[in-house]
């Protein structure tokens, strides 16, 4: 009855995965590049923004176009509110992403004076980068338990987070103050990250239950 | 089945309780087990696949199945507490309580006045006649089209001018509760769309229940929905109606507690 605009949603959901594994791939790379001081590796994450920026405007209005022509409802009408407010976070995280590269553009994270955090900046790159990957696996599959799974992992990225500021205060020498405002503010980046990919895991529940709590 | 939860803390009296109501139509069963309440000024539209028994259901409140040969009416329905089935109930005194516009508009083939007086003066009515009309023609939103031509043959009218004056003639007799068998399935969109702003109108002073094949129409002007799906007995192959789901409409378009309601509404079946 409805056969082909249903094909159309589950192209659109394919493109909503599609968004996350570039959005994911940026995190990691901006995290690489952070580890690795690797400016052409960050360049590449500046430029592949513009992909991630294409698809979602895309996305975006195909999902309007589907509230518009085709009146979904129930399981149909979830999915399409659920994904509107997927792809926000996704941006968002690629943005956030696109900062850290930026950066790591203007700073080497190598020098001698930050050595101390280093370790630290690493295991936190790399835990919002796991995070998001699993919200991704979690729309992927609409899996309600994997998305429940995410707060706890992001409680972990959040004590990372706290304990990066504390250490960055007790930095020595004036050469450290600024990679440590620097890193202060990639890991507020890095901590907005894990936020959006908790929000994924929202908008699964959303979807699974029909609960609008989980929009919120 | 599932039912809509009342968050509200407080009891309202339903207009129509309906308690285990089968509905035959000779030796078939059109219906099975059907609960639902009806609640007063809002709007409860009957859904569900051709077949299902939507019109029987609808039928059933105000006695109109009487009126099949053969059909036959088992459980309860009770208005404001009353069963309407009860030995000595007379039908005709329920449908002075219970008016009904059906889907195709039909008019007599009398003046719009005549179509409009027509009910109240079979019932005797003492009051001003003139007056009774012009009310039920303002409150069905028709007034301002057809008070020149009042004498004029109801039939001249177009179909959504037909559809309402059928209307101000099922309200000039001040019925409590209108019964709507998809009024608006024969009309243009834009005469449809007359009707669903008079029936948010009207809900202020009236309980209206109707049975629409449009989901999105239900979905836009009512207050609760029924779904209502067709069983099939595999041995016998005979078919009846029951009622899957009861809700909010807001909740059965959008979280509906039944698969069966959720592959409907979203069209994946039907």
């Amino acid at each position: 009855m409805r056969e082909s605009f249903h094909r159309q949603l589950e192209i659109l959901d394919q493109d909503v995965v599609r968004l996350g594994a570039l959005v994911e791939r940026s995190t990691e790379l901006a995290t690489n590049a952070l580890i690795e001081g690797n400016k052409e590796l960050a360049r590449r994450v500046r430029e592949g923004d513009d992909d991630i920026d294409r698809l979602f405007l895309d996305i975006e209005k195909r999902a309007l176009a589907m509230l518009a022509q085709q009146a979904p409802v129930a399981r149909d009408l979830r999915l399409i509110v659920a994904i509107l407010r997927v792809v926000t976070d996704l941006e968002r995280a690629g943005d956030l992403a696109f900062n850290i590269a930026e950066l790591v553009e203007v700073e080497d994270f190598r020098a001698s004076t930050i050595k101390p955090v280093r370790s630290l900046v690493a295991d936190l790159g790399r835990t919002a980068t796991r995070l998001l990957g699993m919200a991704i696996d979690a729309w992927t599959a609409k899996d309600e338990t994997l998305a429940s799974a995410l707060a706890q992992e992001d409680d972990r990225l959040d004590d990372l987070h706290a304990e990066l500021l504390g250490r960055l205060v007790e930095l020595k020498g004036e050469d450290a103050l600024g990679p440590a405002i620097r890193l202060a503010m990639i890991g507020r980046y890095f901590e907005r990250i894990g936020d959006h990919a908790v929000n994924l895991g929202e908008r699964v529940r959303y979807f699974v239950t029909g609960d609008e709590e989980h929009l919120g | 089945m599932t039912t809509s939860d009342d968050t509200q803390g407080f009891v309202e009296r339903p207009v129509f309780s309906v308690r285990d109501l089968n509905v035959y139509y000779g030796s078939n069963l059109a219906l099975r087990g059907i609960n639902l309440d009806i609640r007063p000024r809002r709007i409860t539209a009957i859904i569900g696949p051709s077949g299902c028994g939507k019109s029987t259901l609808l039928r059933c409140f105000n006695r109109m199945n009487e009126l099949i040969p053969g059909a036959r009416v088992e459980g309860q329905v009770l208005y404001h507490g009353e069963d309407i089935y009860a030995p000595g109930v007379d039908p005709v005194v329920v449908r002075r309580h219970i008016g009904m516009v059906f889907q195709r508009p039909n008019p007599f083939p009398k003046s719009i006045y005549d179509n409009v007086a027509f009910g109240a003066r079979i019932n005797g009515y003492k009051g001003d006649m003139d007056e009774l009309v012009e009310r039920s023609l303002r409150r069905a939103a028709l007034w301002d089209e057809v008070k020149n031509k009042l004498k004029k043959s109801a039939l001249d009218l177009s179909g959504g001018q037909q559809q309402r004056l059928c209307i101000a003639r099922a309200i000039a007799v001040e019925p409590d509760v209108i019964l709507m068998d998809e009024p608006a399935s024969a009309l243009d969109p834009i005469a449809t769309t007359r009707i669903e702003d008079l029936m948010q109108e009207l809900k202020e002073d009236y309980s209206i229940v109707i049975v629409t094949h449009n989901m999105q129409q239900a979905a836009r002007i009512s207050d609760e929905t029924a779904f209502l799906y067709t069983e099939v007995d595999e041995t016998t192959s005979a078919r009846w109606g029951i009622l899957v789901e009861f809700g909010e409409t807001a909740q059965i378009f959008t979280r509906p507690k039944d698969k069966r309601t959720e592959d409907y509404v979203s069209g994946r079946f039907g």
